[in-house]
């Protein structure tokens, strides 16, 4: 009984639909942006994973794509709560339902 | 057998505290809650050989993208308004479409034969950092550059958009412009 390459692909697939169900479900708009990252952690988790499948130069370039997904994960989340900070500010709420009017 | 008896460990933690990020009512309690989910995959990253991205997702997602929500969430007081139910009548549709989603993805996992490969190259802090700053051959020199520029145009349009009018007054003159 050793540790299987299918293990991971499938908690990363049970992280990428709590996340996913997170971001559908939920009306707050920090879990929105808080679903977004537990999907983009998943999607993270099965790149590592499936690198591990490949041989050597392969695996290597598929541990180094995982820091550039970081990366543009911290530029999403720095221009997603600017734009929180910009509605929540006009409409004083911070309920998505309540954004449905796309005025100014 | 203890790698797997770890990685249950590891993916108890993750899964558990993911669910408390679906289900918990703050959203604080859901950012700590999202940290722990991303420290126990950053074990999990370890675990499987990859120590350089566990840093850096110790470093760069616990460490710097969650302080910046739990810091947004603490400054515009994230739950004033969370009488909405949680789960309203679209969830009843949500919910069955995910699962078909993963039962979907699952059939096309075990359909795939998926095995570790012995060959593969434990990706540790020279390999990694190596491959990524190398300047002699191509590598990824460019890429960390374009990196780079991107997070700066973030930053950027973070502070065009968070800012009120640009050139306007405070309301008055006794308030405190704190950003």
């Amino acid at each position: 009984m050793e540790l299987q390459a299918m293990y991971i692909q499938v908690l990363a697939l049970i992280l990428l639909i709590i996340g996913l169900a997170t971001v559908l479900s939920r009306r707050n708009v920090f879990f929105i942006l808080m679903g977004i990252e537990l999907a983009l952690n998943a999607v993270n988790l099965s790149i590592i994973g499936f690198s591990k499948t490949f041989a050597a130069a392969a695996s290597v370039t598929g541990q180094i794509i995982p820091l550039f997904t970081i990366a543009v994960a911290a530029a999403e989340a720095c221009v997603g709560l600017a734009v929180i900070i910009l509605i929540v500010r006009n409409q004083h709420s911070v309920d998505i339902d309540n954004y449905s009017n796309m005025r100014g | 057998m203890l790698a797997l008896i770890y990685f249950i460990i590891f993916a108890l933690i993750a899964v558990g505290s993911a669910l408390c990020v679906f289900l918990s009512k703050h959203p604080l309690y859901g950012a700590i809650s999202l940290i722990v989910t991303m420290l126990s995959l950053a074990g999990i990253y370890g675990l499987l050989g990859s120590p350089f991205v566990g840093v850096m997702q110790v470093m760069v997602y616990a460490g710097a993208i969650m302080m910046l929500l739990a810091f947004v969430i603490m400054v515009l007081n994230g739950a004033n308004d969370n009488r909405t139910p949680r789960f309203d009548k679209v969830s009843l549709f949500v919910f069955p479409a995910l699962v078909v989603m993963a039962l979907l993805i699952a059939f096309a996992f075990f359909r795939a034969q998926l095995g570790f490969d012995s060959m593969a190259v434990k990706g540790t802090v020279a390999i990694s950092a190596g491959t990524l700053f190398d300047t002699q051959n191509f590598g990824y020199y460019l890429l960390v550059e374009a990196v780079g520029l991107l997070l700066l145009s973030a930053m950027a349009t973070a502070v065009i958009l968070a800012r009120k009018e640009i050139g306007s007054k405070p309301e008055n003159e006794n308030s405190e412009e704190v950003h």
